[in-house]
């Protein structure tokens, strides 16, 4: 084994260039307005089309290190958060151009670092400001008809950005009426616009007992109807006010006087708008979902004095691609694909309770549990000669068969695999197996019809044994089957904590896009919600770091001010002194950043014609910020004229409930400092060290520039 | 058929007949040190080495070129693990100095580098390697007791009654690992945790000798770093279906726990060679969950509370026990074993066979806890000095390298109370010992010397030798192209930017020292580091002092581990010594 070394950092930094050339790549994702792009594969002539980063850097080959540690960060952040990937990746970009800049201009490393990470955080501080609290949202639920009205507003994409996009949903919402009569599940198109009716019993699945508890809950709907008002806090008023105090700002004192319009969300359906970024069909589905999870928190605990909290993991998808997109819909319980030999049984076991069996492991004959090894130096010797009649897997099969029967279990959930056999043997008893359930899903029975979790089906008694859920096809099946003879069948039981969300789009392709909007979608009012509080959106956050940046640069650095220094204070070395020559130069750098990510998603939205226009356009209105003196009370100077119609004269008479743009909080500022980190970790590595060549290996290769140990 | 026995018979002949071959004679190397390959190839270890030093080291990206995971770091352990080195004298260097780095944590970065400037120095001497052996050994023993002693100008005690020394040798040891990706808000809280869990794996009683007990780090991967935490106990992380089912403590009274480390799931161990012969209808399956079952029968009759189990529980052991209100968590894994045990006073069972009344322990309580979105069971002792440090940073590469840190960080807290002193670093303390050797040598260099049978010429060269290898250590840690200095007074460590304008006021231009106790508006006088200047008596920081400096500036000193530090010097030097004295390499090339 050999070990190469290799100086990556003399002069031009390899490492910054391959980070914002790979990051380039993710330039068109920026935005409500997304571009697809095309992946072919040269040698299996393969094409995937993607519309998000994590998708395209899934299907790119990134196996340098750069690339690598590239996948790292947006993996990361998108396990955490499933949003922020783009913002990441295009930040990650354009800082690394930002510091190679630096570089040029003979900035030591050490400054640059320190520089940087003191001016985001002093951003991520900054950036409070522009917080809006999300409170009280579900005291609203029962508006309905403002949300309907809502509906038929487009989206305007906060005081930079118009959405040429928004008018589509009013289209949208006309073609989708017409199909909604036939719908039995409260869905995208047939969202009726009065409360009453959007309870709708389903005569056929809720029996009487349900209609009395639904009933309840409209009534309890109506008591909450409320029209949804932006208030004037007096209590939030006050929060700025202390701030005020608690930092002595120059410019906070010189204009503490200007009072601006304060906001609050404080209602469901505005949150969702302000969300979608201009997604509104996924948007639609991930707000009737939380509705309906709400729904059914309210009526399990009999009132609503528990506070609600939205479970993601409660929420699952069911892609049925090849089906029309007005077929999209969210239901309680749980919708999945079974064969179409089922569909006869699915008739039998219709419209009555059915017993529920939930397996953890895998339903076969050779399945053992995990962490249990099969010996296999042992060997059964037949005791007397006897025919054979079955094989153990019959056997076995057989036996299975006995205690399903002794139970009365028609309904058989599984984690994992199913042996082909015995579903076969089940579906001529009338038992439905299903396998391949997701863990929530089995999580959500178990919760709903007090059946215990078993590995082996042996384990079963009748403690452990669920009871009395429905099934049911999800629509005509003659409707929706699908080309590999599936249909769609609807598990459910009174109050199950569980929905399943129906995507559909004709396209097949789009399905895996569909699909990550409506999570990405999900994710954002997911963590809206447990953060109560949101920012004001339409890139109005990037604008003030920007703008905040610039002064912050132009401010001299005050002695002893620790904060400014960043980790240099640690150090007593000669680059806490110099400090001050560069700190400017860096920190206008750190805005170029932002200036190229707002000129990026201007031009992306389509409104104007080039990058170069859209960035004179973000200029002007940073020499005003700038000059105002207070860029945070400039931008929300700016939100209150969009909402006074000055930019939008068409939605003038529906002043109030113009719905606002919003951004998440916590994904934001992690997406930021994920990027930043990602470039100084790359900025401050100057060699890579390749392990475990091989000696023909590194004679194949180019050996200029390695050193060898 | 007969296809077949050919090929079978074919592929077994080249194992049976072993080929003989002819030894080839063994290769000899003399003088290894003066090949030009080997001192091309230590100097680039070294420049790897020196290019990490310091918080403003540069990072190292270490991988396989084939799409294996990407490690950044600039720790010892990791680049030494990671680097294959063929040349004999490499590999004696980087084992011991992952030796020293296994025994203390701290220094590896110093040990090496120190060792790689001795070698390099002594070999422009032209000396005898007797000669410099002798006299290298002089010197560290000159230096250890140096440090060890009452005069040392270079050290401060450690008062336990005050946290700010403990804070700022772990905030040390953090800033001086910049691939943690920690920001100063980030640092001050990892800080305050560590040295939270330093002091909460000491016991309560004062008895001789005091035995710490253990922090157990818990990855929390993906989440902030300031959402990580210390809590007393052990945390187990399981899985959610598991932490459905762990119900509520109802007893007020201690709960008794069993702690397996054999497996209970079922399978049967591991027969050997051998083959089981079993007869038809014999269930060996069924026999040993009739076993399992039994065990659960006496559990229950023992009233336990709480099962542990290392390795797999038996589903249905597990749904018998849970009937029965006994709680189970299984898959605790070989490395909480030992905590374990500790915590609850339990003897873990390592048999199926019945289980003695003497290996129960007991908890006070339990609870299920979730953090991000892993959910964990927390065990809580009666009283014990075991804690979790629950872990948190953005992704893999920084979160290993911090973990790697912070148990740097415990380590050297622990090894503090044995030796209750910090040395000054940042530099300073290897420039301050320079400056103490050069005047020893100048003033009474018959103490080093004694009588070895070495010129005081000789004593001279070697001196110089040790003292530079010294200070281009503390002048590795400029790595942005400013220049080194030292004061004239205290032999303190300083940096300026390169090339000042010769008849500037250096006062104005310094700020403070490397460790941070002086600044420049103390008259002092500099010289840069690479020149020859008088020696001079280098004055100690006394204890007064330092209390004095306390209030408005330990947030920013910067301290080193002196168990470690020391520990490192003797390494390097004698690691310096052996590669030295090496005559001959001889190479067995079959």
């Amino acid at each position: 084994m050999v070990m190469a070394c290799r100086v990556i950092n003399k002069r031009r930094h390899m490492g910054l260039q391959q980070l914002s050339l790979l990051a380039e790549t993710g330039r068109t994702f920026l935005g409500p307005v997304k571009s697809s792009k095309f992946i072919t594969d040269e040698e299996c002539h393969g094409n995937v089309l993607v519309s998000s980063t994590v998708r395209l850097l899934e299907s790119l080959d990134t196996t340098s290190a750069v690339g690598q540690l590239l996948n790292e960060a947006v993996q990361a952040q998108n396990d955490t958060y499933r949003t922020g990937t783009t913002t990441l990746l295009f930040l990650a970009g354009a800082w690394s151009s930002a510091v190679e800049e630096c570089l040029h201009l003979g900035v030591p490393i050490a400054i640059i670092v320190s520089v940087m990470s003191e001016g985001l955080n002093s951003c991520s501080e900054e950036v409070v400001s522009l917080q809006v609290p999300v409170h009280n949202i579900f005291d609203h639920m029962g508006s309905t008809k403002a949300i309907s009205e809502l509906k038929t507003v487009s989206v305007s994409l906060g005081p930079f950005l118009q959405d040429s996009s928004g008018a589509s949903s009013v289209q949208e919402k006309h073609d989708l009426k017409d199909v909604a009569p036939r719908f039995t599940f409260y869905s995208l198109s047939g969202r009726p616009v009065k409360s009453s009716e959007f309870f709708k019993p389903d005569a056929k699945i809720e029996a009487g007992e349900n209609t009395s508890q639904t009933l309840k809950s409209s009534l309890h709907t109506d008591t909450c109807f409320r029209k949804s008002v932006l208030v004037h806090s007096r209590h939030f008023n006050r929060t700025d006010n202390n701030q005020g105090i608690h930092k002595p700002d120059r410019f906070q004192e010189l204009h503490g006087a200007t009072t601006f319009q304060t906001y609050r969300c404080s209602d469901l359906a505005e949150l969702a708008v302000g969300l979608s970024h201009g997604d509104h069909s996924s948007m639609k589905l991930v707000e009737e979902a939380v509705q309906l999870q709400y729904q059914n928190a309210c009526m399990q605990h009999g009132n609503c004095t528990v506070p609600f909290v939205f479970d993601i993991s409660r929420l699952i998808t069911c892609s049925l691609p090849g089906l029309p997109e007005t077929f999209s819909c969210v239901c309680p319980g749980y919708i999945v694909q079974v064969s179409i030999a089922c569909a006869g049984l699915i008739k039998e076991l219709e419209n009555r309770p059915i017993r529920v069996v939930l397996i953890e492991g895998d339903l076969t004959e050779s399945y053992r549990h995990l962490g249990f090894n099969k010996s296999t130096t042992i060997k059964t010797v037949l005791g007397s000669v006897k025919l054979q009649e079955d094989s153990s897997e019959e056997l076995w099969a057989n036996h299975i068969m006995q205690l399903l029967i002794q139970f009365n279990v028609n309904l058989i959930l599984i984690k994992g695999n199913v042996s082909e056999h015995l579903t076969e043997k089940c579906v001529h008893s009338k038992r439905l197996v299903i396998g391949s359930v997701d863990g929530h899903v089995i999580q959500a029975f178990a919760e709903a019809t007090g059946a215990v979790q078993v590995a082996y089906i042996t384990q079963v008694n009748e403690d452990c044994v669920g009871n009395g859920i429905s099934v049911a096809f999800w629509r005509n099946p003659l409707e929706v089957i699908d080309r590999n003879n599936r249909i769609a069948v609807l598990l459910k039981t009174e109050g199950i904590n569980l929905i399943t969300a129906v995507l559909t789009s004709p396209v097949s392709a789009q399905m895996q896009t569909k699909e990550d909007r409506f999570w990405t979608c999900a994710y954002r009012v997911y963590h809206a919600l447990k953060e109560e509080k949101v920012f004001l959106g339409g890139s109005a956050v990037e604008f003030l770091c920007l703008s905040h940046l610039h002064i912050l640069a132009e401010q001299p650095l005050q002695k002893g001010d620790h904060t400014c220094l960043g980790w240099l204070h640690h150090t007593s070395s000669w680059l806490a002194s110099s400090l001050e020559i560069y700190r400017p130069t860096v920190l206008k750098y750190l805005a170029s950043g932002w200036h190229k990510y707002l000129s990026a998603l201007l031009y992306n939205t389509a409104s104007y014609s080039s990058e170069f226009e859209a960035s004179t356009f973000i200029q002007h209105h940073l020499h005003s910020a700038i000059g105002s003196g207070s860029p945070s009370s400039y931008i929300l100077k700016e939100y209150s004229k969009l909402n006074s119609g000055i930019f939008n004269s068409s939605i003038l008479n529906k002043l109030e409930q113009f719905p606002r743009v919003y951004d998440v909080v916590t994904p934001k500022i992690e997406a930021w400092r994920r990027a930043l980190d990602l470039v100084l970790l790359v900025l401050q590595t100057d060699s890579e060290i390749i392990t475990g060549l091989g000696h023909a290996q590194i004679n194949s290769q180019k050996l200029e520039g390695f050193l060898f140990l | 058929m007969v296809n077949t026995v050919k090929a079978g018979f074919a592929s077994h002949t080249p194992n049976m007949l072993s080929r003989l071959e002819a030894k080839k004679p063994s290769l000899c190397h003399s003088e290894p040190l003066t090949a030009e390959k080997v001192r091309a190839t230590l100097c680039v270890l070294k420049g790897i080495l020196t290019s990490c030093y310091g918080p403003s080291g540069r990072l190292k990206q270490l991988h396989n070129s084939t799409g294996g995971s990407v490690c950044t770091t600039s720790q010892s352990a990791v680049l030494l693990r990671n680097l294959s080195v063929t040349h004999p004298i490499l590999k004696i260097l980087t084992a011991s100095v992952q030796n020293h780095v296994s025994c203390f944590s701290d220094c590896g970065l110093f040990t090496a580098i120190l060792c790689c400037n001795l070698i390099e120095n002594v070999q422009k001497t032209d000396l005898t390697a007797t000669t410099t052996i002798k006299l290298n050994t002089h010197l560290l023993n000159f230096c250890t007791s140096y440090l060890r002693s009452e005069a040392c100008g270079c050290r401060i005690p450690v008062d336990f009654s005050n946290t700010q020394i403990l804070l700022c040798l772990v905030r040390s040891i953090l800033t001086s690992k910049p691939a943690c990706m920690l920001t100063r808000k980030e640092i001050d809280h990892v800080s305050i945790l560590i040295l939270r869990a330093f002091l909460l794996i000491i016991p309560g009683n004062t008895e001789d000798p005091i035995i710490l007990g253990k922090s157990i780090i818990v990855p929390l991967k993906g989440q902030r770093v300031t959402d990580s935490t210390v809590l007393p106990g052990v945390l187990i992380e399981m899985s959610e279906a598991q932490f459905m089912r762990v119900l509520p403590v109802r007893k007020s009274s201690p709960l008794k726990v069993a702690l397996f480390s054999t497996s209970l799931s079922g399978d049967f161990s591991d027969l050997g060679e051998g083959c089981m012969v079993v007869s038809d209808g014999v269930s060996l399956e069924n026999a040993v969950l009739d076993q399992l079952i039994n065990l659960g029968r006496q559990l229950v009759s023992d009233h336990v509370d709480l099962v542990l189990c290392q390795k797999v529980i038996h589903p249905s052991l597990k749904q018998f026990l849970t009937l029965h209100h006994i709680v189970t968590i299984d898959r605790v894994g070989v490395m909480l074993m030992e905590p374990l045990s500790k915590v609850t006073g339990t003897q873990p069972i390592g048999s199926l066979g019945s289980v003695s009344p003497g290996s129960y322990g007991s908890v006070k309580d339990w609870c299920s806890a979730k953090f991000g979105w892993k959910h964990f069971f927390h065990l809580i002792p009666n009283e014990a000095t075991v804690c979790s440090l629950l872990l948190c940073n953005r992704n893999d590469t920084a979160w290993d390298e911090l973990k790697l840190t912070c148990q740097t960080a415990l380590h050297a807290l622990q090894l503090t109370i044995k030796e209750p002193w910090v040395l000054l670093g940042g530099g300073c303390t290897e420039t301050h010992l320079a400056a103490c050797i050069r005047h020893k040598i100048y003033k009474e260099p018959g103490s080093i010397l004694q009588d070895d049978g070495c010129t005081q010429a000789e004593l001279q060269l070697i001196a110089e030798a040790f003292c530079s290898a010294l200070e281009s250590l503390a002048g590795s840690l400029e790595h942005d192209g400013g220049e080194t200095l030292t004061d004239m007074k205290y032999g303190h460590f300083w940096t300026i930017q390169a090339g000042p304008p010769s008849v500037v006021n250096w006062t104005d231009l310094l700020s403070r020292c490397g460790c941070g106790v002086y600044n420049s508006q103390e008259e002092l006088s500099w010289s840069f580091l690479k020149s020859t200047c008088h020696p001079f008596v280098p004055q100690a920081c006394l204890p007064h002092e330092t209390e004095e400096i306390r209030p408005q500036s330990t947030h920013s000193l910067t301290l080193d581990c002196l168990t470690a530090k020391l520990s490192g010097l003797k390494v390097a030097v004698e690691t310096a010594n052996l590669i030295l004295d090496l005559a001959y390499v001889i190479e067995d090339k079959n």
